[in-house]
């Protein structure tokens, strides 16, 4: 018999390594085989109010009235004067601890060795809290494999619209997290008594079950951050460049073109917009949160609806008539940078620019105006403007954190949760006077250079927890004027249909919805025709948009009865 | 003139590879580890290393037939066993962006792989030292730069609002649409290759390059050669190993054309024509909700398709006499 070759399957190791791996798939496969079906992903609903386990509500006296009376959440009352602080806490606890906090950080942050931290500590009773800031960019994203790893230090904070990258954060909370539950239960005023003036509905909804499916293992797992409610985003217009144009702010979406077509100018390098991807729904009465509006009897997603096209086309119009900054789309453009140039006039934002913009262009010397557009409609429409639903944020400890610990750090969130008016609130916001802040002519801190880069960041131990009650605070002219601006929203907040619930969607409607918004983007830039939006729309039912139908029907159906 | 030689010298025919008469008495595993055990202690470092850092990893690969969740413990996991693959090739999206991987792939062979080389080859005829360093680190130092950079330059350069598009509108042209142009994104694609990684494809070939006897050139000077004979039997054969060895490995990563390149310019040319494997896995299970374990199917599913492409591949470059990735004993 003729020898086999090297390569040939019949040489005699060959031929053995081929039965051992044989043999091996032949055990494994029915191994592999005997299985059941996927269940992780099918989304989650939370009841959030109802429970007796919550601490129990004692209004915390305010040391000072707001002078601006509001209707909060969703128009907060504000200070246009700054009052002389007083203490909140009375009995200073004595404590030595120190932890380890994971937060979000947007730009540089600070080092942990500024008086500020340790100013801090002293002033809460000796705890010291350091801060482990990630990129606020990535935290998100990114958070979900801490916490897999466990690597989060004592405690991680996440704003509410976060937790919507875990991919089941159900089940992260009651594995990962202390549950708080037997610490915070009842009377909690005489220890804590600036936690136990939260909100009841912000402990509801620190609230996670155990087993999704069993309402009876609901527990407290986190401590709430403030509530803001109303509208955290706005379309901020150049009004400087309105007047160079003889215009004026426009209070429809039909005027908003107008004026975007007086003012934009392609070759001269000013477009009137930038991002037009978010907020914009709203002029449209498309709903916020997962886009579910209960219409005619059933739940009906924005894209299912006829206000869906008119929003894309709106955005398709606005970039075929160049309208918009060509490079939009390249995801390299700093908006406020263009916004302070005047390159673009219309800046879509968070709030805060209204007072960014204002402290840095006066700073550069590069002047202008700006002030936020409306509550805007077309066709004639009543508008409508999404509001905030939940608290702002949370603060997650670690579940291998001793009792004698978490209750030490309450102690600190206690601290933190000092409002407006008093010394506590003071330190955490300004710092220390002369190191940070010095009081400006008409009483308000104004920060300095230090202050800037240490204490202004919006993140930091201000954020820990949440403040009894929130005011709009800050420069008397901007306060004023913000107080307005939520008045003129306050008659088109949006009702959340999920009140007194927490929705997480299933895997596949969450999928579905990201190649929605990658669809939307093709459409926005021109890629696609606005006649594919009813593929597009069976596109998204089959591949989870049904599923997501059923799953928020469920839940509505269980709030609603 | 003299051929180059590039692999090992032949076997007698009729030898059968086998040295009759001269066959040593195997050793014991014993006898092998007493005198080899300095040997096998200089391997330690790196065993560990590659134990830790890649078996033990790569064991996590069960994960793809399980429905796993970190929170359990990993017994508890439930078998699902081919559910997550049969997911994956039931996504309407997969199969798309499988294909733009293999487009990009391919295409990143065909047009960047051989421009490395030529590059490679344009370098070495420099004679002047000091204008071939020069060269060699303007052309090859992009390679350092992140493609969040790339891409900046890319929009900021040939960008509707960039340099080129605001001089040619001076000129009364119109605004380029090339950073935003899905059908020309190919070419932009490879524009932004050759920029940022044809150097150092050719400080590879370069090295290569060096290694070949410079008597050879003068002998076939000599010889009467011109240049382009001197390229054709002295160079490409003398780094034709090296360029078989990194056609080899470039097939089997023919499912990975990168991330950041396709993810940051995704928005501007739009998910269809910048969809590759590395971003469907991204948005649907790192920062999407379809789990740890329908990620690892989609990396299980890449490691497999490459395995098998690098052994055809080695195969047939051991059919065709040239050494692989290894030395065919």
């Amino acid at each position: 018999m003729a020898t086999p070759s090297d390569g040939s399957i019949f040489r005699r190791r060959s031929l053995l390594k081929a039965a051992g791996l044989g043999a091996a798939g032949a055990a494994g496969l029915p191994f592999i085989a005997a299985c059941s079906d996927i269940e992780s992903g099918s989304g989650t609903s939370q009841t959030t109010d109802g429970f007796d386990f919550l601490p129990e509500y004692k209004e915390w006296p305010l040391p000072v009235e707001p002078d601006l009376v509001g209707e909060p959440p969703n128009h907060p009352s504000g200070f246009t004067t700054y009052p002389e602080p007083v203490p909140a806490i009375e009995n200073l606890p004595s404590n030595s601890g120190t932890f380890e906090i994971t937060m979000p950080m947007w730009g540089e942050a600070p080092s942990n060795d500024d008086p500020y931290f340790a100013a801090i500590a002293e002033a809460s009773g000796g705890t010291r809290v350091d801060l482990r800031q990630a990129d606020g960019m990535t935290y998100a994203e990114t958070s979900v494999q801490w916490l897999n790893a466990n690597e989060f230090g004592d405690g991680i904070m996440f704003f509410a619209w976060m937790i919507a990258s875990h991919p089941n954060f159900q089940e992260t909370v009651v594995n990962t997290f202390y549950d708080l539950t037997d610490i915070v239960k009842g009377d909690i005023s005489e220890r804590w008594p600036l936690l136990a003036g939260l909100p009841t509905a912000s402990w509801g909804q620190s609230v996670w079950s155990t087993d999704p499916n069993d309402p009876e293992t609901a527990r407290v797992f986190a401590i709430p951050g403030s509530f803001s409610g109303g509208s955290n985003n706005a379309m901020f217009a150049r009004t400087d460049l309105l007047e160079e144009k003889g215009q004026a702010l426009p209070t429809s979406v039909e005027e908003l073109l107008e004026v975007a077509r007086a003012v934009n100018d392609d070759a001269g390098g000013r477009w009137a917009f930038g991002g037009t991807d978010y907020l914009t729904p709203a002029w449209f009465g498309l709903a916020g949160g997962d886009g579910w509006a209960y219409i005619d009897g059933k739940l009906v997603h924005n894209c299912e609806r006829p206000e869906y096209t008119e929003w894309l086309e709106f955005r398709r119009t606005i970039w075929d008539e160049k309208l918009v900054h060509p490079d939009l789309p390249s995801g390299t453009l700093d908006g406020q940078a263009l916004h302070k140039a005047g390159t673009i006039v219309f800046q879509l934002d968070g709030i805060s620019w209204w007072q960014g913009f204002i402290d840095q262009s006066t700073a550069e010397g590069t002047g202008g105006t700006i002030a936020p557009l409306g509550a805007l409609a077309a066709k004639g429409r009543k508008p409508l403007v999404h509001v905030n639903t939940s608290v702002d944020s949370w603060t997650f400890l670690n579940k291998d954190l001793s009792r004698e610990q978490v209750e030490e750090f309450l102690d600190f969130c206690n601290f933190a949760s000092a409002p407006f008016g008093t010394t506590e609130y003071e330190l955490i916001n300004y710092g220390i006077e002369g190191t940070h802040f010095t009081y400006g002519p008409d009483g308000v801190p104004v920060f300095n250079e230090v202050g800037t880069t240490v204490v202004q960041a919006p993140v930091n131990h201000k954020t820990i927890s949440g403040h009894v009650q929130q005011f709009l605070t800050g420069a008397p002219d901007m306060v004023q004027a913000r107080f307005e601006y939520n008045a003129s929203l306050l008659e088109f907040a949006e009702v959340n249909i999920f009140e007194g619930m927490r929705v997480e969607g299933p895997a596949d409607f969450k999928s579905a919805g990201q190649v929605l918004i990658d669809q939307q983007n093709d459409i926005a830039y021109g890629r696609a025709d606005l006649s594919s939006i009813p593929e597009m729309v069976e596109t998204w039912k089959a591949n989870g948009g049904e599923a997501g139908r059923e799953h928020y029907t469920a839940a509505y159906d269980k709030l609603h009865g | 003139m003299a051929a180059l030689q590039t692999s090992a010298p032949p076997v007698p025919s009729g030898s059968g590879g086998r040295t009759i008469g001269k066959r040593k008495r195997k050793r014991t595993v014993a006898q092998r580890f007493r005198s080899d055990w300095p040997l096998l202690l200089m391997t330690l470092p790196a065993m560990a290393q590659l134990a830790v850092f890649f078996y033990w990893p790569s064991a996590w690969n069960i994960i793809a037939f399980m429905d796993y969740s970190p929170h359990r413990a990993f017994w508890e996991n439930p078998l699902v066993g081919f559910a997550w693959f049969e997911r994956l090739f039931n996504n309407p999206y997969f199969v798309p962006a499988l294909l733009n991987t293999l487009k990009y792939s391919f295409a990143n062979l065909l047009f960047l792989f051989p421009l490395s080389i030529v590059l490679a080859l344009v370098m070495h005829s420099v004679v002047s030292t000091k204008v071939r360093s020069v060269f060699q680190s303007i052309v090859y130092l992009p390679y350092f730069f992140s493609w969040v950079l790339v891409v900046t330059v890319f929009v900021q350069t040939l960008g509707a609002d960039g340099l080129v598009s605001n001089w040619i509108l001076g000129f009364g042209g119109d605004r380029l649409t090339f950073t935003s142009n899905p059908d020309t994104f190919m070419f932009l694609a490879w524009l932004q290759w050759a920029w940022k990684d044809a150097g150092w494809g050719m400080i590879i070939f370069l090295a290569a390059l060096a290694s070949i006897n410079p008597s050879l050139y003068e002998a076939a000077a000599v010889d009467g050669a011109s240049r382009w004979r001197r390229l054709w039997h002295i160079t490409l054969p003398g780094i034709r190993p090296v360029i078989v060895l990194l056609l080899i490995l470039h097939i089997g990563g023919i499912l990975t054309v990168g991330f950041e390149q396709y993810q940051l310019q995704r928005d501007a040319i739009g998910y269809q024509t910048t969809e590759v494997l590395d971003t469907f896995i991204y948005y649907r299970s790192v920062i999407g909700t379809e789990g740890a374990s329908f990620g690892t199917a989609a990396g299980l599913f890449k490691g497999v398709i490459g395995l098998i492409l690098i052994l055809i591949a080695n195969n047939v470059a051991h059919r065709l006499g040239e050494q692989g990735i290894y030395q065919k004993s």
